[in-house]
């Protein structure tokens, strides 16, 4: 678009230039970062010297600027780039940033905000207490819409290799919406319980709080959502959809890529039934993964969330033929899992003895009654079937059970909780060993003989390679051996029958989008794509299947558009510096069964989290991405208005002249350490005071932070951060002074009974009113005591010694006891303007404001020509010169368009 | 029986107003209202669509009042009104009920309660737009061209600004050379550029300017009309006198420099002089300082003459503002005369220090350059007095625990504030109120520190208040900006809520006239001789105090009338179902 002004920031400058000169009849284009315009000034209580109310002579301006059929508002966007282009035009390149709120739609009305889960330090109340993710800025905000803060996908959700939103169950958890927490994981994943025990949860590896003293546990998050769910639901609250689908769907294998599948194929209306070899449903959950870590009935409540959608599972009925199923089905999915042990191809492999572990764990875990009393068991390999198959030996009662395993501890690939689970159990872990001949008696196995192994260079996978030392052989008696050395799917008879097509891997070969086989309407996924991998990749299969052959079975554009993208990861690091107030949070200490109850029992092993340590785990999450997807404003919005995926957007725009009103920022109280700011709870800003005693105060009274207890002797410290070189800020505020007195008769309503001491070096009380104002304060009773304060103290009682040169006094050192100490903290510029000119320089005094070229007589002419500065961006300013200042840059901007339009007639 | 044709539309707003008021219940009861044709109840009044049902509903039904019950009018009133004008309905008729911030959220915990009130709100809102009656909107063209009085820096840089957008400008100053006390002036803080020089600069750009006319020794004695439109009449110091025609006003007067009292501070001793009498004497210096021939050593500066006064014997009727220039023009000062003699003492007895913002920095610059800081208090004032041939200032050192110390000066500088100009022609024509400060007063000090209740008249400079120069061209730009915007666009349009005289009623008793703060009303005769009240429209504002003081009933306010505020009442107070 074209506009006749670009003003930067619509504080009360921006407005004040925007309303003038839209009032002229030039079209403005008024850009704002925040969700509301009004700047810092509609965050006040009061202004000096009138003690007018800020919201009440702020709002209306903030109105009128938003009607002003001349003034154009974007709220929530930032400048990016401003060109001058040869013939003198701005051409302004501006990002839209992303509401996730339909603003057209947003009526204002807070449901959302209610709803919302996630707590954000509030910045427009000075962090003093929380927003949400979910917000509308402040109560006279204008635009009155709510806005979504993301800052991208949290590092666990993103991480998660099925999408489910890790972060919003955390936060639903600790929120105490367990239901929904519940609700949210079951929109991915069918079988959360399963999942909460079995997942590796690669999100507790990403998640920020990990950098700090220990991630979040997500997945005993997860798995307390579904025990706690499954507790008062003994089976679905769900039954068939009513939308029903005459179309049918079969589903080969009850893994939890099948399940999966089968749970959003049902739900889509779909007549869907799975074909399950085994004699129960549930695939790798099953038949390898050992009671002690998955409860059976665990699985089947997990189970009845799919069959509840009227899935009907023939078990103990084996496919051999995908191609003949399609005849019956409109499509197919095969997620039959990689059931197949591979072999160690050695010298006495066929013994009886010497068995597959997989293979092992399988007749266990199908109630096969095996008994190892007093027998050796040797697990080969490293991986969580190798623990597994270890931890039921023990189980069925091994008098010895080693597990060997060629790489060191470092490579191996189980999880390390598992590992030290079965060194707990007394398992034996030989590294670096390896068999290389079995050795037996009448066709059974007796003795196995290993080798050490040392590393050499790495492999493909990064690892390095395990060699051989020559004549380090020793024997040993073993009674059974389980191999787990990997497993692979077994295809073979779909290769044969159906002309399939599989890849080097014997997996078959799909479409890496829609995960099509090479036979139309066969789908494949989890294991059998992947080879041997994880639960929650296959879920990721199993849903990913599911919406392609929903497409492909309603005949839409196939494959269509590409699957929605979560936002960008973002930065634990900037998410830890965002988070400058995280407490310090340790960790829940993971609780498992004793290791005295664990044997000769399959009773499971990690104990659940309480209720209580659920929330407490939840509440140490950051909130990396700001909003969590929880998506509970989503269902509460009455307008429908919330949409996650809107994105950022780029306009581009041009302008004649342009106005930069960024204004100021307020002086980091941190940085004068001596003060305590940040340390003692009691030490706050003016900023926060003015919050404090505002109309839209957080709290209802005057209260200090540190235990609520309403102050009756308050000292504000003049000057912080303001004429004083220590922190590179010679100049004075300006305002300080000022707005300190102005707390002052503030408080003194508030607080009728508090004392007041304004410590300060020179009372700058110069603007029309101001020294009247100053005199009323001082006969109102504050007590005004002239000297610096050097240093700041605080006592066991949150109380502060407040350490100053008593000039009046005779210029001695002197202290003095106050219960809250305000920091009168100055202003400086904010400087976020002055890179956004292409090819121009804009001129900048040494302390970073903005020059006026020509203060004296050309108020707000900056270096580069129709680019004028209104307000504090170019010194600071109170908020009448503010106004006068802004009020010439309007007046500069219209003369520097009218000449313009002049010289080229 | 009502022949009005009313349209209600009660929102949910989305469970805002419907999850505490039973807005159901509302439109029931509302419906059987006299005159109410179309009751309707959507979720969002606001949106899109149900405005455009709204609009559908003005059509079909032929409405001639609208009444949406929902948020604060402050949020939707021109929301609505514009609704309303879209359909072809005059947007005075229509009438906003706040339903949500004055009963759904007032009264959470009571819905039987709460439903009961919004049904009297909501009848009183049918009551006032029964009786609406369709307004417009005063449409005043306006002059474009500005009277500029006061060619100082101020008025000089308006006129300039002006004549910039394209708007006519007559600049009047009341002496023969324009440029004020700047013209007068050498280096200037904070940018150490000769007032003189500035000066000439605006001078000679004013006069080459085509839209620009400019008249020295000349003054405004007469001005008529209003807002947009003014008519005025300029004298010469020859007596002849020129009429202009207006839109817009920009007062730019300035100030005059205190004059010390006498025996205030030594006033009146040899050696004792004021601040623009040093600054003149260093801007003419070449070297160091030389006074009555002799140089001068050692200076003393007494601060805040004529500035933050308390009332004593001395100053009955004190100064009590701070004129905010001063501190900042002395330590500059300062540094000019150390400038031209480094050897120079200078003492800075001062009360507060009040070099804001970066002229901070220049305070800092002085003190380096040797200049020592004594503060007093304002109960303990230092002295001056001569013994012998010398000057000397006394004063208590604080910081040393009280200690008396003498200072022997040769040059004593008062440091003499801004006061008020006198001048009470230009403020009887132009009917300016003063502040308490006797500076010309704006409208809010915060806001509208440019404007005055005489809408269309702009204060700028330090006719408003002290200023330096760079602070009072500013202002003088805000007055050009306000200006602008009320004339560039060709009129102005004014709320038509005024007040109107029943001319039958009227007596003429003057109360009214009285009671207006706008000077609004006027007496009038009517062709029959008789005597009435008649409002100039472009000068009321609708505040309405005429109307409670006329005993005739003969006075009203559009939009507000008596029986349109009697109706309503009557509604909130009678039984709800």
């Amino acid at each position: 678009m074209n506009y006749d002004v670009l003003i930067v920031g619509a504080g009360i400058a921006g407005m004040e230039s925007a309303l003038t000169l839209g009032d002229m009849g030039y079209k403005v284009l008024l850009v704002e970062k925040e969700p509301s315009v009004g700047g810092k000034m509609i965050l006040l209580s009061k202004v000096f010297p009138t003690l007018d109310c800020a919201s009440c002579i702020s709002t209306p301006k903030m109105a009128a600027t938003a009607h002003h059929p001349n003034v154009t508002i974007r709220n929530y966007s930032e400048v990016e780039e401003i060109e001058r282009q040869p013939d003198g035009e701005f051409r302004v390149k501006l990002k839209v940033k992303s509401t996730f709120v339909d603003q057209a739609a947003c009526t204002g009305c807070s449901e959302c905000e209610h709803a919302c889960t996630v707590a954000i330090a509030d910045e427009f109340n000075f962090d003093l207490t929380a927003r949400r993710a979910a917000y509308i800025a402040f109560p006279q905000a204008v635009p009155k819409k709510a806005v979504i803060e993301r800052h991208g996908t949290s590092p666990c959700s993103f991480t998660c290799p099925a999408g489910i939103k890790a972060h919003g169950y955390v936060s639903l958890i600790r929120s105490g919406k367990f239901d929904e927490a519940h609700d949210l994981i079951m929109q991915v994943a069918p079988i959360p319980a399963s999942l909460g025990r079995t997942c590796f949860a690669p999100c507790e590896g990403e998640c920020s709080r990990g950098k700090l003293e220990g991630p979040v546990p997500i997945r005993l998050l997860k798995r307390f959502a579904a025990d706690h769910y499954y507790e008062d639901h003994d089976k679905p609250s769900y039954g068939p959809p009513e939308k029903k689908s005459d179309k049918k769907v079969a589903i080969v294998g009850s893994g939890p890529a099948g399940l999966t599948a089968a749970y959003h194929l049902a739900q889509n209306g779909y007549q869907v039934t799975i074909f399950e070899a085994a004699d129960k449903p549930g695939g790798m959950l099953r038949l390898s993964i050992p009671a002690y870590r998955l409860p059976k009935d665990v699985l089947d409540r997990d189970i009845t969330n799919i069959t509840s959608l009227g899935v009907e599972i023939k078990t103990g009925h084996r496919i051999d033929s995908l191609s003949e199923l399609k005849k019956d089905f409109d499509a197919v999915f095969a997620g039959c899992g990689a059931m197949q042990d591979i072999k160690m191809k050695l010298e006495g492999s066929e013994l009886d003895g010497v068995e597959g572990a997989l293979t092992f764990l399988m007749k266990v875990n199908s109630g096969e009654k095996i008994d190892l009393s007093g027998k050796t068991v040797m697990v080969v390999g490293g991986g969580n079937v190798a623990i597994d198959s270890a931890r039921v030996a023990v189980r069925l009662g091994a008098k010895k059970v080693i597990i060997q395993y060629r790489r060191s501890r470092a490579e191996m690939p189980a999880l390390d909780a598992e590992i030290q689970d079965a060194i707990d159990e007394g398992v034996e872990i030989q590294y670096l060993k390896t068999p290389v001949r079995f050795l037996g008696q009448g066709g059974k196995l007796d003795t196995v003989e290993s080798v050490t192994m040392k590393l050499g260079e790495p492999d493909d996978s990064g690892r390095r390679r395990p060699v051989p030392i020559e004549g380090s052989e020793s024997k040993m008696h073993v009674d059974l051996c389980a191999v787990a050395i990997g497993q692979r799917p077994d295809l073979s008879s779909f290769a044969e029958k159906d002309k399939v097509s599989l890849t080097r891997y014997n997996t078959f070969e799909v479409d890496s989008t829609t995960l099509e086989t090479n036979i139309a309407g066969v789908f494949a996924g989890g294991d059998v794509v992947s080879g041997p991998a994880s639960v929650v990749e296959a879920i990721n299969a199993g849903m990913h299947a599911a919406e392609y052959m929903r497409r492909y079975l309603e005949g839409e554009e196939y494959p269509g558009k590409a699957l929605e993208k979560p936002l960008p990861v973002v930065s634990a690091d900037d998410v830890i510096k965002r988070q400058k107030q995280h407490h310090e949070l340790q960790p829940v200490k993971g609780k498992h069964l004793p290791v005295s109850q664990r044997l000769g029992n399959f009773n499971e092993v990690e104990q659940p989290l309480t209720e209580e340590e659920a929330r407490y785990s939840g509440s140490r999450c950051l909130d990396c991405g700001g909003c969590s997807q929880c998506g509970e404003c989503i269902k509460a919005c009455p307008a429908g208005a919330i949409s996650m995926d809107m994105r950022d957007r780029v306009e581009d725009d041009h302008a004649s002249t342009v106005i930069l009103a960024t204004g100021f920022e307020l002086f980091d109280a941190k940085l004068k350490e001596t003060y305590g700011y940040g340390r003692y709870p009691n030490v706050i800003t003016a900023m926060q005071m003015d919050r404090i005693l505002a109309p839209t105060r957080p709290y209802n009274n005057a209260l200090r932070p540190s235990d609520g207890k309403r102050p009756d002797n308050i000292a504000y410290v003049l000057c912080t951060g303001s004429r004083d070189h220590t922190v590179n800020n010679p100049l004075c505020s300006r305002v300080c002074c000022m707005y300190s007195i102005k707390q002052s008769q503030l408080i003194m309503g508030a607080l009728p009974m508090a004392d007041i001491t304004i410590y300060y070096m020179d009372i700058r009380a110069f603007g029309k009113g101001y020294e009247e104002f100053f005199k009323q304060a001082h006969d109102m009773g504050v007590y005004f005591v002239k000297g610096r304060v050097s240093e700041i103290d605080e006592k066991d009682d949150g109380n502060l010694v407040v350490t100053y040169e008593d000039i009046e006094g005779g210029g001695g050192r002197k202290q003095a006891e106050h219960d809250l100490v305000v920091l009168s903290v100055g202003l400086l510029p904010n400087t976020s303007a002055l890179g956004l000119f292409k090819g121009d320089r804009l001129e900048v005094d040494p302390y970073s404001y903005i020059q006026e070229v020509d203060e004296d007589i050309d108020p707000g002419r900056t270096s580069i020509p129709g680019v004028f500065a209104a307000g504090s961006v170019s010194a600071i300013r109170d908020i009448p010169d503010t106004i006068l200042h802004s009020g010439a840059a309007a007046a500069q901007a219209a003369a520097y368009i009218e000449s313009k339009k002049r010289s080229s007639k | 029986m009502s022949d009005r044709r009313i349209g209600v539309f009660i929102c949910h707003c989305g469970g805002n107003i419907s999850d505490y008021v039973d807005v159901e219940k509302v439109k029931e009861e509302v419906a059987k209202e006299d005159g109410v044709v179309v009751a309707e109840t959507p979720m969002f009044a606001c949106s899109d669509a149900s405005q455009q049902q709204m609009i559908d509903a003005i059509k079909e039904q032929n409405l001639d009042g609208l009444v949406v019950a929902s948020c604060s009018p402050k949020l939707h009133l021109m929301t609505f009104r514009a609704t309303a004008e879209r359909a072809g309905l005059n947007p005075y008729r229509y009438v906003q009920v706040n339903l949500r911030e004055q009963d759904s959220w007032a009264h959470r915990d009571d819905m039987k309660a709460a439903t009961d009130k919004g049904i009297r709100l909501v009848k009183a809102g049918v009551a006032r737009a029964s009786l609406s009656d369709p307004l417009k909107q005063l449409r005043i063209e306006t002059k474009p061209g500005v009277l500029v009085i006061g060619a100082g820096v101020a008025g000089l840089r308006a006129a300039l600004a002006l004549s910039d957008m394209g708007l006519a400008v007559t600049l009047i100053e009341k002496e023969k050379e324009v440029g004020g006390w700047t013209a007068g002036l050498g280096e200037t803080f904070p940018n150490d550029r000769p007032g003189s020089e500035l000066v000439s600069k605006l001078e000679k750009d004013v006069r080459s300017r085509d839209n620009i006319t400019l008249f020295t020794e000349c003054e405004l004695v007469e001005k008529s009309g209003s807002i947009g439109d003014f008519n005025l009449k300029l004298q010469q110091s020859n007596g002849d006198t020129i009429s202009i025609n207006v839109g817009a006003i920009v007062v730019a007067t300035g100030f005059d420099n205190y004059k010390p009292k006498e025996d205030e501070y030594g006033n009146g001793l040899d050696g004792v002089i004021t601040l623009p009498e040093f600054k003149k004497m260093v801007d003419e210096s070449t070297g160091p300082l030389v006074y009555k021939g002799k140089r001068v050593k050692t200076i003393a500066y007494i601060y805040c003459v004529g500035s933050r006064q308390a009332e004593s014997e001395l100053h009955p009727e004190p100064n009590t503002y701070c004129s905010r220039y001063c501190c900042s023009s002395t330590v500059h000062t300062a540094i000019l005369a150390n400038n031209l003699d480094p050897e120079l003492n200078q003492y800075h007895l001062f009360r507060d220090m009040r070099t804001y913002g970066k002229y901070e920095l220049l305070y800092e610059k002085a003190g380096r350059k040797g200049s020592v800081f004594v503060r007093f208090e304002e109960n303990d004032p230092p002295t001056v007095e001569k013994q012998g041939k010398d000057l000397v200032v006394t004063t208590v050192d604080r910081l040393t625990g009280g200690d008396k110390i003498a200072i022997g000066a040769d040059l004593v500088v008062l440091v003499t504030g801004m006061v008020p100009r006198e001048n009470p022609k230009l403020v009887d024509v132009l009917k300016l109120p003063l502040g308490r400060d006797g500076f010309f007063n704006e409208i809010h000090p915060k806001l509208r520190p440019v404007e005055t209740v005489i809408d269309g008249v702009f204060i700028v400079g330090v006719a408003q208040g002290p200023k330096s120069i760079a602070e009072s061209v500013a202002s003088a730009l805000d007055g050009v900006a306000k200006s602008g915007a009320l004339l560039l666009k060709g009129y102005v349009d004014l709320e038509p809520f005024i007040a109107v005289v029943d001319n039958a009623k009227c007596t003429w008793c003057g109360a009214c006239a009285e009671a207006c703060p706008y000077g609004a009303i006027e007496q009038v005769t009517l062709d029959g001789g008789k005597q009435v009240a008649q409002i100039v429209p472009s000068l009321c504002k609708g505040g309405g105090p005429c109307v409670p003081v006329c005993d005739q009933d003969a006075i009203e306010i559009k939009g507000y009338t008596n029986a349109q505020i009697t109706a309503t009442i009557d509604a909130l107070i009678r039984k709800a179902m």
